[in-house]
């Protein structure tokens, strides 16, 4: 079931159309990621689901009620920005209670309760007395995700909450924030540009590009069957190869590029003749910058070896490089569209 | 080519040029306001007067004289009274002006212009423009509210057709506290608007989304959140109202009677008017510990917000 809907959405500032034509619908429980570079709309997405916006066009329904021209308070929803904004003047636990005393329809006693029970979710009970500048980065974090849970939303919305926190942090609260999320069954829409945190929590991800949702889907669909050349090419790191050949595009990733192993199947393989120029040993990984043959030399060809395979690569010579034919994937040259696979 | 180097040499060596430009203002400190601060300690012990200059110590004499006049015990508690009304009046005021200026609306322009106007004409000038304002008799306001049916026999503020302002003693008292409003309101709005505007948007959204109505959100985020800046606007205007001669000297000359005196105007009366430059020297001394105390508290929380 659907708890949100979105259709036809479009918002302009002045003549520029942050978002142009959205047409989304969220499902109860889910844990949406809503994925694409900076500058695409997302946050104002985000910011007109939140009601912080108005549409300029366009309807959103929360829970089976049209909310379109209802302020944020009227909509159930909770929100947790980017840099957290925490109130702070106040401690953690009237942080926590804010919301609640916004409702104004709880006891002190009832609020108290609710805090300590959020708190508890997410083990910050002992912070509940310091003011939010005696916090580090990640208490911040569950601090305002405790904030924003307590009210029981119907849908949490999440603005790159991962973005302040550093490398090795945003691992575990990313597994973190999932498990909480599962937990709770919280209907979640999470707004990242890190393709990885979109990768690893979303039970389904749209990515978008100027305004519109390019594609929707779990993970792996987004990743393996891309839609579109746009979205190729901005999932994964590095992103898919794209060759012109001719009136199509061909494309094939980084990992599904590697040499012959000498036996030949022309009937599986799609083979190329690999100019290697540069070699980036990444550790686990190595990558290989390149050239192949009937493709301009502009094209840089990626391919990404994994360091336990011995490297029979020379630099500067051509190798000789396949790619599995399921591998290979079609776009058409002028639209970018996915198409159906064709003779090579 | 390579730049005198003596001139190098001289801004190179930061003992030298430290001192060297701060001399300005050492010498400008000490020779403006400290020296004339001790000279007023000096006078307040003896019994100079502008016929007399030299300097016989008579100990607290002239402070046990000041204290008995009630020239002295109404100018205190006028000082104090008025400096705290007016106070609690621009501290409304102001957070309604930056709250309404902090939105967008047309001609938003013009109306921070005028808003500013007050701050930008000089005191004296200003208050000139109310005494007529005020006048006995030629006072466009008494004008405004016989036309309204306000003024005049059978109404609500009697059967005169004049106020006289200036002339009774609540009235009087009232409109010294009106200039003070008046002149001292631009400059606590811009100090406010800049506290407003200071805020981090994302917060003012968090409270939104969090369901705080706009009362809420103003007592509960935004003025606790400006609450130093505010402080920083309070010591000031305190400063300058509870130090000011202009206003009353030029309103109400501290009369009718001596209802609206205050101790700077009764210290120039005493001191330049009358003559007795120790009795006038005494008065003003008895407001230095109150601008002090005010002046150690807006530095400490100037540097407090410096941390923070």
């Amino acid at each position: 079931m659907a708890i949100v809907e979105i259709s036809g959405l479009k918002k302009e500032f002045g003549e520029v159309p942050a978002v142009n034509g959205v047409d989304l619908s969220i499902r109860q429980g889910e844990l949406l990621v809503i994925l694409g570079p900076s500058g695409c709309g997302k946050t104002t997405l985000m910011r007109l689901i939140a009601g912080l916006e108005q549409p300029t066009e366009g309807q959103i329904s929360i829970a089976g009620q049209d909310v379109t021209d209802r302020p944020p308070r009227a909509r159930e929803v909770a929100m947790v920005f980017q840099s957290y904004a925490l109130y702070p003047h106040m401690t953690v636990f009237k942080n926590i209670a804010f919301p609640l005393k916004a409702q104004g329809r709880f006891t002190k006693g009832e609020i108290e309760e609710k805090v300590r029970w959020a708190a508890g979710v997410l083990g910050i009970e002992k912070l509940l007395d310091r003011k939010p500048r005696q916090l580090s980065g990640g208490e911040r974090q569950r601090v305002a995700l405790c904030r924003a849970m307590v009210k029981e939303p119907s849908v949490l919305l999440l603005d790159e909450p991962l973005s302040n926190l550093d490398a090795k942090l945003r691992a575990s609260a990313r597994d973190e924030l999932q498990r909480f999320q599962r937990r709770l069954g919280i209907t979640t829409i999470f707004v990242t540009h890190d393709q990885i945190e979109a990768m690893g929590l979303g039970d389904r991800i749209a990515v978008m590009l100027a305004g519109q949702v390019r594609q929707i889907g779990t993970p792996e669909q987004i990743y393996h069957n891309s839609g579109d050349t746009f979205v190729a090419t901005f999932l994964g790191s590095p992103g898919m190869n794209l060759l012109d050949r001719g009136d199509y595009t061909l494309g094939f990733r980084p990992e599904h590029f590697h040499p012959s192993r000498g036996q030949r199947d022309t009937n599986g393989e799609a083979e190329f003749s690999y100019r290697v120029s540069r070699v980036e040993n990444l550790g686990a990984d190595t990558l290989l910058y390149g050239t192949v043959d009937g493709a301009s030399e502009e094209t840089t060809v990626i391919a990404r070896i994994p360091s336990t395979m011995n490297l029979p690569v020379e630099i500067g010579a051509s190798n000789h490089f396949v790619v599995q034919s399921e591998h290979l994937r079609f776009f058409d040259k002028r639209t970018g569209k996915r198409t159906d696979p064709r003779p090579l | 080519m390579s730049p005198n180097p003596r001139f190098r040499y001289l801004t190179d060596r930061e003992r030298v040029l430290g001192p060297l430009m701060l001399a300005p203002a050492v010498l400008y400190i000490i020779g403006l306001v400290g020296f004339p601060f001790l000279l007023s300690i000096a006078f307040s012990l003896s019994d100079v007067t502008v016929g007399d200059t030299s300097l016989d110590f008579v100990g607290l004499q002239n402070f046990r004289s000041i204290v008995r006049a009630p020239e002295f015990r109404r100018g205190l508690v006028n000082t104090v009274g008025f400096t705290l009304v007016a106070q609690l009046i621009i501290l409304v005021l102001a957070n309604i002006l930056a709250l309404v200026l902090s939105q967008n609306f047309r001609g938003k322009w013009l109306a921070r212009t005028l808003l500013i106007l007050p701050w930008a004409t000089p005191v004296a000038l200003g208050t000139l423009g109310w005494l007529w304002l005020l006048d006995s008799k030629f006072s466009p306001i008494d004008w405004v509210l016989v036309q309204l049916g306000l003024l005049g026999p059978n109404t609500l503020l009697g059967p005169g057709n004049h106020m006289n302002f200036l002339a009774r003693e609540q009235l009087a008292m009232a409109s010294v506290v009106a200039v003070q409003v008046w002149r001292l309101l631009p400059l606590a709005t811009v100090i406010l608007s800049a506290g407003l505007s200071s805020i981090d948007q994302e917060l003012l959204d968090q409270a939104q989304v969090d369901g705080a109505s706009f009362w809420r959100t103003l007592f509960q985020v935004k003025l606790p959140l400006i609450a130093p800046i505010m402080s920083i606007s309070l010591l000031f205007s305190f400063i300058f109202i509870f130090s000011d001669l202009v206003v009353v000297f030029v309103l109400t000359r501290g009369g009718p009677v001596y209802y609206t005196m205050v101790l700077p105007v009764w210290a120039y009366f005493k001191g330049i008017t009358g003559g007795s430059l120790a009795e006038g020297a005494a008065i003003a001394l008895f407001l230095f510990p109150v601008l002090m105390a005010a002046a150690i508290l807006i530095l400490r929380t100037a540097r407090r917000m410096e941390v923070a």
